[in-house]
């Protein structure tokens, strides 16, 4: 049941790429309505697949990077709808269906988790702390695609040529606003998900913190974010700087999120889960 | 008589270049009695705005008119000849004619249709009168010139659709701050460009527009009317953190805003982007300052690319009006070249005149007739002979006229001579 709702979000997220994709190249706006309307749906079914799991579990399903990158890619399409409800930035759909998709895909070719959670899997804390995090991602997500369109924005504003295309791109300052709650919301979540991450290791592993290097790199995360909200908030870094700060930051975020799970060992790499769950029922 | 115009403008050079050119406007009467004194010169005119300098000549010979016209415009200059004569262009006879008329009816300008340009060529032919520069022909011509921009304008919706410089800020202002309602804007300097710009601004909802200027007074004169503040150009810094747009167009040799106060009003902002329209000529905002983070920065050079989008929108209205100026600068030419024949014209009729009460006179004598209706039907009669023989010589030597280069001008030249030597007038009068 799952799997076929998840195919079929996948199905409708690539099609909402493919129609804001038309959007972006004839600029009208019929396609873009018509693209909102798909992701949408296709958001709504992401979210029964996950919904389905989850009952089917028993647990979030989030233990393996299969599950991990499918709640990703929910996250950054669901950021992205639900900032576009307070900001009519049309071409940010257009940026998030495609990574959606991209993310969706990734997961959809890892091989599916073979053991059944184990009851520490079903901590509320555990919940919170993969919900909020995972928000936290789609949300940080959209800024760094915030960032892109803000650079390109100043790129084309700075080059004085104005084409059509420009014409329908939004105005700097609604990038910016969106850059700002996106931020502002995601590096709330993030907070909140590192607490709830200490707090469930003290329940499971009797320590808040024990320097796994999972738990490092999201440090160095949070740091940099921590530096990008207090560089905005108080030296005004909003322009150029701040955008690509924003990038940096996505791309140690992404390490922290995948490319830590796969190359250094720890109790938080999604194959270690099973086992250090084992290891104390 | 033979018109050159000389000139450059937006599209030919950059800014950098015909601010080299153009003199300060008190400079110009000066300028134009120095023109004067070139041999080939016989009334000349120079229009100067931040767009173009033109100057238009009339003369004796095109060619060495225009050679003397250039040289005397570079003449001071600090301009390599080979760089100016790339962007000049030449213009004589009918061309320089149809030039003058597109550039009048706004044609020729940045943002076709803009109503600035033909108050400044009044402005320039004004000038050129009061430095006794404009004199028969240059009357003439440029009172045809008002008269087509003025025909051009109820005509066509050439002008009332103007996509002005102002309104191309206007929309970039939008794409930088998104709406503009509450936002802020300083005018500094109180040129008439920036006015217009400020009223724009207004119209889309920027909420107060402030006023700098050297002279406090004028600063003053225009808050009012725009229902801002006004202060001196030293207020200028410390106001450059509250506003977002700000438009200069000050006549300052050196500029207004330099980067180190840009850096200075960004920090205070804390990044808050800042959006600068120069329209002034010599630049008033350093172009260094476009560089720095969350500054823009717009010249006149760079509204082009703005502007260019609203050109071809009224492609059609535009060429109803290029139709208007082509049909000018024919009557116009015809005038022109009336002009060379009409001592030829008159000599004709005069000597044609003479004869003919010569005759008459000798004839009613030897009739002993001098009054009667007798006279006055023979009076009739050589009146109308004279007029039906000359008519056809008056037209041949008028439509000779019509050829407009110089080298139909040549052959204009050589068909007078040759009704002069038909008719035995003597030579044609140096004028």
């Amino acid at each position: 049941m799952s799997t076929a709702l998840h195919w079929l979000a996948l199905a409708f997220y690539l099609g909402a790429t493919v129609v804001y994709l038309a959007f972006v190249i004839s600029q009208r706006r019929g396609f873009f309505r018509m693209g909102r309307l798909i992701l949408w749906i296709g958001w709504v079914l992401h979210t029964a697949a996950i919904a389905v799991a989850w009952v089917e579990l028993g647990a979030l399903p989030a233990a393996s990077l299969r599950q991990s990158l499918d709640l990703f890619s929910w996250a950054i399409v669901g950021s992205a709808l639900l900032l576009n409800l307070r900001l009519a930035i049309m071409v940010l759909g257009a940026l998030a269906a495609p990574l959606g998709v991209v993310a969706m895909l990734a997961a959809s070719v890892l091989p599916p988790a073979v053991q059944a959670p184990t009851p520490v899997f079903k901590s509320l804390w555990l919940t919170l702390h993969v919900a909020t995090v995972m928000g936290a991602y789609g949300l940080l997500a959209v800024t760094c695609l915030g960032a892109l369109l803000y650079l390109l924005l100043d790129w084309r504003i700075r080059a004085k040529k104005l084409g059509p295309l420009f014409k329908r791109l939004p105005s700097l300052s609604l990038v910016d606003a969106l850059n700002h709650r996106a931020l502002l919301a995601g590096f709330t979540l993030m907070t909140v998900g590192m607490i709830t991450g200490a707090v469930y290791a003290q329940l499971v592993l009797g320590s808040y913190w024990r320097w796994d290097p999972k738990e490092v790199w999201s440090l160095i995360t949070w740091l940099l974010y921590a530096a990008l909200l207090h560089t905005r908030l108080v030296s005004g870094w909003r322009g150029r700087r701040g955008a690509w700060l924003a990038i940096a930051a996505f791309g140690v975020l992404l390490f922290t999120f995948i490319g830590v799970g796969l190359l250094m060992p720890g109790y938080h790499s999604f194959d270690a889960f099973t086992t250090v769950g084992g290891g104390q029922p | 008589m033979n018109l050159v115009l000389v000139g450059l403008n937006h599209r030919t050079a950059p800014v950098e270049l015909r601010e080299c050119l153009a003199p300060p406007e008190p400079e110009i009467p000066r300028r134009l009695q120095e023109a004067m004194r070139l041999e080939q010169v016989r009334e000349v005119l120079m229009v100067a705005t931040c767009n173009r300098v033109e100057v238009l000549a009339a003369g004796e010979d095109g060619d060495p008119l225009a050679e003397q016209l250039t040289r005397w415009l570079a003449d001071g200059a600090p301009v390599r000849p080979a760089v100016l004569k790339e962007s000049l262009y030449v213009h004589q006879g009918h061309e320089a004619v149809r030039h003058l008329f597109r550039v009048a009816a706004s044609l020729d300008s940045l943002v076709v249709g803009e109503p600035q340009i033909l108050g400044q060529i009044k402005e320039a032919f004004r000038t050129a009168a009061e430095a006794g520069a404009s004199r028969s022909v240059l009357n003439r011509l440029l009172h045809k010139t008002f008269q087509v921009a003025k025909k051009v304008r109820t005509e066509t919706r050439i002008g009332s659709a103007a996509v002005s410089v102002a309104s191309a800020a206007v929309d970039l202002a939008r794409k930088i701050f998104d709406d503009l309602a509450g936002r802020k804007a300083l005018l500094i300097g109180a040129g008439e460009m920036a006015e217009l710009a400020a009223e724009h601004l207004l119209g889309h909802g920027v909420n107060r527009v402030m006023v700098a200027n050297r002279t406090l007074s004028r600063a003053v004169e225009l808050s009012e009317r725009l229902g801002g503040e006004a202060m001196g150009l030293s207020g200028v810094a410390d106001v450059l953190a509250e506003v977002d747009i700000v438009i200069t167009s000050t006549g300052s040799p050196e500029p207004i805003i330099t980067r180190r106060l840009a850096r200075a009003a960004l920090r205070r902002r804390r990044g808050r982007p800042l959006f600068f329209i120069d329209i002034a000529v010599p630049r008033d905002v350093e172009p260094k300052v476009g560089e720095l983070d969350g500054c823009y920065l717009y010249d006149v050079d760079d509204l082009t690319e703005v502007a260019e989008a609203g050109r071809q929108s009224r492609a059609a209205e535009a060429r109803a009006a290029e139709r208007i100026v082509e049909s000018e600068v024919v009557k116009f030419m015809n005038w022109l070249a009336g002009l060379r024949a009409v001592p030829t014209i008159s000599a004709l009729t005069a000597k044609a005149e003479a004869i003919r009460i010569a005759e008459l006179n000798r004839t009613l004598r030897d009739l002993g007739q001098s009054e009667g209706p007798q006279a006055q039907a023979m009076d009739r009669l050589t009146r109308s002979l004279v007029k039906k023989l000359l008519h056809d010589p008056i037209l041949f030597i008028k439509g000779g006229e019509r050829g407009q280069d110089h080298r139909s001008r040549r052959a204009q030249r050589e068909q007078l001579a040759m009704v002069r030597r038909i008719f035995n007038l003597g030579q044609e009068p140096e004028d």
